[in-house]
């Protein structure tokens, strides 16, 4: 199948899913016994009128199923609808999906680039004191929640005074020039940024390695050292590209996850991204923001794999898209 | 932690409890922990200093007692002065002139708020503490209530009277007040936002609901350009204070009010441009940065100024940073990232620390005395059937223990409130008696308190036809007492309390099967499908005017939460079952709402809570400490119990008057 074809087949094979997977999210959204306007009716200054008015205004007065007809008739004109923390869904996402997708790049960037590497070298020195180094610290990064980390590294911020404590930049931030600008979203990134990287190192070091010995083992590399082709060349130009193909199917889903954010970090550090938006829209059942999450999700997840897809076919001329 | 586990000693059956506590939110116990870890190596113990015998002996003694002495008390800085003086035009402006000390101008004040943020900009649509806290930055109204005095003051107003039979009020505009865009403040402003905006709903239409005095809005009048005079059908006391609501800028939103309403909430919402903002408050809205903070500065326009007729205010912005918790708050203030932890920001369990840590860092801690928030229990009175299907809500048997009033004296009597306050708010709370929190001008303080006693308790419990076998309770019928308590799951202090409830209540015989769930699902048994047997909860209270809490005590009251009677489809709530006592408590709302004779008021809201203290509807636990931390390179900082608000303004009641100090040179 040409390429082309494989790409907008797939496409259309999404319609159906994330119309089921908005089915399914809204159904169990709608079950759980929340009352989106609880902190209002808690209120004892806040009036029945303005509760009936509130009500009307989100449509939370019409049957469930008006209100998903309604929601997916909104989607299909591009309109996300309203929030309960006030304002349009889009103009909330478009707000905080830039912040994570900074910090979703640069954590990427930083996880490949020290995790390739590291798995490489060590595959190649198998028991060295550094591949044992490298198991303890991916071990370690595996097993630690992301939250204990952010928090570590924030009483390092509180007591050195070195860093900035969560946020992504200080009042002053408008007052700067460029240079300044850029020097203090540098400066509020480094904690996320670690805390992201330290823990999805883990993952991709290990696999890297892994696959990278599994292929070590192999008769064609045997051969290839029989033949008395360098070490480098059997390693870089042989080994290598035949273990990179699990490292494709990780990569797409990074993709994935670059905007549906680290909830949970997002939320420690005070880092205005999509995560905690959607954390706090679920809490409250805020139903357009949450929707609207976890369909950006469902659609980068989506295209995040057929992205990996389209990429193996290239790394890998075996691969064929049937 | 180590704070709990240091009281847990004296009470062992909480170690467990303490335990619970710190592991239950680990990174919460992680913070403490290591600021602790942080902080010990530091002289001078918080204990010492506020609880001079708890660390010299074993028993517990009231922390509240000792608590109560340091409570912090600004002097009185005498009333505004009026001042008339003549711009570069030659016109006429009247000014107030500041109370406190003179100060220097510049500085950006940097405070927090943990949630999400604020809702809207709209002043008058805004219905969420963050949203309204910055509104009163922004916006003033004709008058405000003097912090100190608890008396009302007029504000934008000049003056004002009240005629002898307490129905009309007539205030006078001060001269030559400008909204921030240049345009006059004048009576029309005020006859819009009284008239039209709030008479017509537009926006939080609890403003109109709260104006409305028997079904009947009150009349608005321009008498001339600064004079504008309201007529109420009966005297309303809770009129005048709502009468400080903020005052709309006409020209900009008169336009809007012709449109459709919903087109209202829209306007000045959170994605507006705030360039647009007209406001006449000592602030205004600079830029929102979702997620992160609200920029305000100076409004050039703002009509105080301070003793050396210079235009206040003195700070040149005011930022508040959105944070998502206290704990992060706390931690930004260690990183004197803020200048300021407010009320509500020091929670009891950061207490410790902050008061320990004030010795090395440049800040001073201030106690204001209880919150005017209460926490209680309650059980579901409902006596009705469900239209639906049929069935009680609350099943018979269940029924008759909660509505037995025995029931709930002798559970009010076995919860040791103390020992919840030292183990849960580490000492820094108070026990809480009655349905007016001691915050309160109002609180009945003649009804001594419900002190823990298991043998009046059983004494009770035996009156009403209960009976002890082998340990556990049973009713006239035989029928084995338990019941389930709901609370809102992620409070580790409530989480804390109703174990300990359990434990209190199991001492009577009771079998509490104790159940935290999400604070919107409690919120839907309470007041919607009335699912729920016992809840613990929390509400704010009101620290001047007692009728702000008719919502909860009148029996058609939309948080009636203790026998909620549901709305009809109009909204119309009609109660055809109200107890004696029920009825008894709506006639002092109406009474003491319709006199504005003090005495005559105190009389009526002394008897309402005389009555709940007696029936114990909702069981009071305690009121929270209001502690704020505030740094020392702030100027006329004068916080007082009377005068906090929720949202960013909290102590901050004199905000035009705050400066930073800078240090001489």
């Amino acid at each position: 199948m040409p390429l082309p074809i494989f790409i907008v087949k797939r496409i259309l094979q999404a319609v159906p899913l994330l119309f089921i997977i908005s089915l399914i999210s809204f159904t169990m959204l709608k079950l759980a016994p929340i009352d989106p306007l609880a902190y209002l009716k808690a209120n004892p200054a806040i009036s029945q009128a303005t509760i009936a008015q509130e009500e009307e205004r989100l449509g939370l007065n019409k049957p469930p199923i008006v209100q998903y007809l309604i929601w997916s008739n909104n989607l299909l004109h591009g309109d996300l609808g309203i929030s309960t923390t006030g304002g349009s869904v889009f103009k909330l996402l478009i707000q905080r999906a830039g912040n994570t997708l900074l910090l979703g790049v640069i954590t990427v960037l930083f996880t490949w680039l020290i995790a390739i590497p590291t798995g490489i070298y060590a595959a190649i020195n198998r028991s060295k004191w550094l591949d044992k180094l490298f198991s303890i610290a991916a071990a370690i990064g595996m097993s630690m929640p992301t939250f204990l980390l952010a928090l570590i590294l924030l009483m390092f911020a509180v007591h050195t005074r070195l860093l900035p404590i969560g946020g992504l930049t200080s009042p002053d931030f408008f007052n700067r020039n460029l240079v300044g600008q850029i020097i203090d979203v540098s400066a509020h990134l480094v904690i996320p940024v670690t805390v992201l990287t330290f823990v999805g190192l883990a993952e991709i070091q290990r696999q890297m390695r892994g696959s990278l010995l599994e292929v070590l083992r192999a008769e064609y590399v045997r051969t290839a050292r029989a033949k008395g082709l360098s070490e480098n060349t059997v390693i870089y130009k042989h080994a290598l590209r035949n273990a990179i193909n699990p490292l494709i199917t990780l990569l797409g889903f990074e993709f994935a996850s670059l905007l549906s954010g680290a909830a949970l970090t997002e939320t420690v550090l005070a880092y205005p991204g999509l995560g905690r938006l959607t954390l706090e829209g679920v809490l409250t059942k805020d139903m357009n923001l949450v929707m609207a999450s976890l369909m950006l999700g469902s659609a980068m997840l989506i295209a995040g794999n057929l992205f990996a897809d389209v990429l193996l076919k290239f790394v890998d001329p075996r691969i064929s898209l049937e | 932690m180590l704070f709990a586990f240091h009281r847990s000693i004296r009470h062992p059956q909480y170690l467990s409890l303490a335990i619970y506590q710190s592991f239950g939110r680990a990174w919460i116990f992680l913070i403490a922990a290591i600021i602790f870890l942080y902080s010990s190596g530091c002289s001078g113990s918080f204990q010492r200093d506020l609880e001079p015998h708890i660390s010299s002996s074993n028993l517990l003694p009231s922390a509240s007692k000792s608590l109560e002495s340091t409570i912090y008390k600004a002097p009185y800085p005498g009333d505004y002065k009026l001042l008339t003086v003549k711009d570069k035009h030659g016109q006429v402006e009247q000014l107030w002139q500041a109370r406190g000390e003179l100060g220097q101008f510049g500085g950006a004040l940097t405070v927090s708020s943990f949630g999400t943020g604020p809702k809207t900009f709209n002043c008058w649509s805004a219905s969420d503490a963050e949203s309204s806290g910055l509104a009163s930055l922004m916006y003033e109204g004709l008058i405000d209530i003097d912090p100190w005095t608890a008396k009302f003051y007029p504000r934008l107003a000049k003056s004002f009277t009240i005629s002898p039979d307490k129905c009309d009020y007539t205030f006078t505009l001060r001269q030559g007040l400008k909204w921030s865009d240049g345009e006059p403040i004048t009576a029309d402003d005020v006859v819009f936002t009284f008239g039209t905006l709030i008479a017509k709903g537009f926006g939080n239409a609890s403003a109109r609901d709260v104006l409305t005095v028997y079904g009947e809005f009150p009349s608005v009048k321009k008498i001339d350009d600064l004079t504008v005079k309201f007529h109420t059908k009966v005297p309303f006391a809770p009129f005048l204070s709502s009468l400080g609501m903020a005052i709309a800028p006409k020209h900009i939103l008169e336009p809007l009010t012709k449109r459709p309403m919903t087109e209202f909430n829209g306007f000045w919402d959170i994605n507006c441009d705030p360039k647009t903002l007209v406001v006449s408050g000592p602030f205004k809205l600079d830029r929102y940065i979702p997620g992160q903070r609200v920029e305000l500065v100076a409004n050039p326009q703002y009509s105080m100024v301070d003793k050396l007729d210079r235009r206040l205010p003195y700070l040149e912005k005011f930022v508040v940073l959105i944070v998502p918790d206290q704990s992060t708050q706390l931690l930004k203030f260690w990183g004197h990232e803020i200048d300021l932890l407010d009320v509500h920001s020091v929670r009891g369990c950061d207490a410790a620390q902050v008061k320990q840590k004030e010795h090395i860092d440049d800040f001073k801690v201030y106690n204001l005395g209880p919150d005017d928030g209460t926490m209680f229990l309650m059980f579901n009175l409902c006596r009705r059937k469900n239209p639906k299907n049929e069935k009680y809500y609350v099943n018979l048997v269940q029924q008759s223990w909660f509505n037995n009033d025995y029931f709930r004296q002798a559970v009010s009597h076995a919860i040791d409130r103390q020992c919840m306050i030292d183990n849960v708010l580490k000492g820094v709370g108070y026990e809480l008696f009655t349905a007016e929190p001691s915050a309160s001008i109002y609180c009945n303080k003649k009804l001594a308190s419900y002190p823990q006693d298991l043998n009046l308790a059983a004494k009770l419990l035996s009156l009403g036809g209960f009976k002890k076998i082998n340990d556990k309770l049973f009713d006239s019928g035989n029928h084995l007492v338990e019941f389930t308590l709901y609370t809102n799951a992620g409070n580790t202090t409530r989480d804390a309390i109703c174990v300990m409830l359990q434990n209190d209540l199991q001492k009577l015989g009771m079998k509490v099967n104790y159940q935290p769930i999400d604070f919107n699902i409690l919120i839907d048994k309470t007041g919607n499908s009335l699912d729920w047997e016992a809840v613990v909860m929390g509400l704010t209270g009101s620290r001047l005017e007692p009728y702000n809490g008719a919502n909860v005590w009148k029996s058609d009251g939309r948080l009636h939460m203790f026998d909620q009677r549901l709305p009809a489809a109009n909204g119309a709530i009609s109660v055809n079952d109200a107890r004696p006592w029920e009825r008894e408590i709506d006639q002092c709302f109406d009474r003491g709402a319709t006199t504005l004779d003090t005495p005559l008021r105190h009389k009526y809201f002394d008897r309402y809570q005389e009555i709940a203290y007696e029936k114990q509807p909702f069981i009071y636990l305690y009121a929270n400490l209001d502690l704020s931390a505030v740094s020392n390179r702030i100027g006329n900082y004068m916080p007082t119990p009377l005068a906090i608000g929720y949202g960013a303004r909290g102590t901050l009641h004199n905000i035009e008057e705050i400066y930073f100090k800078r240090k001489a040179k």
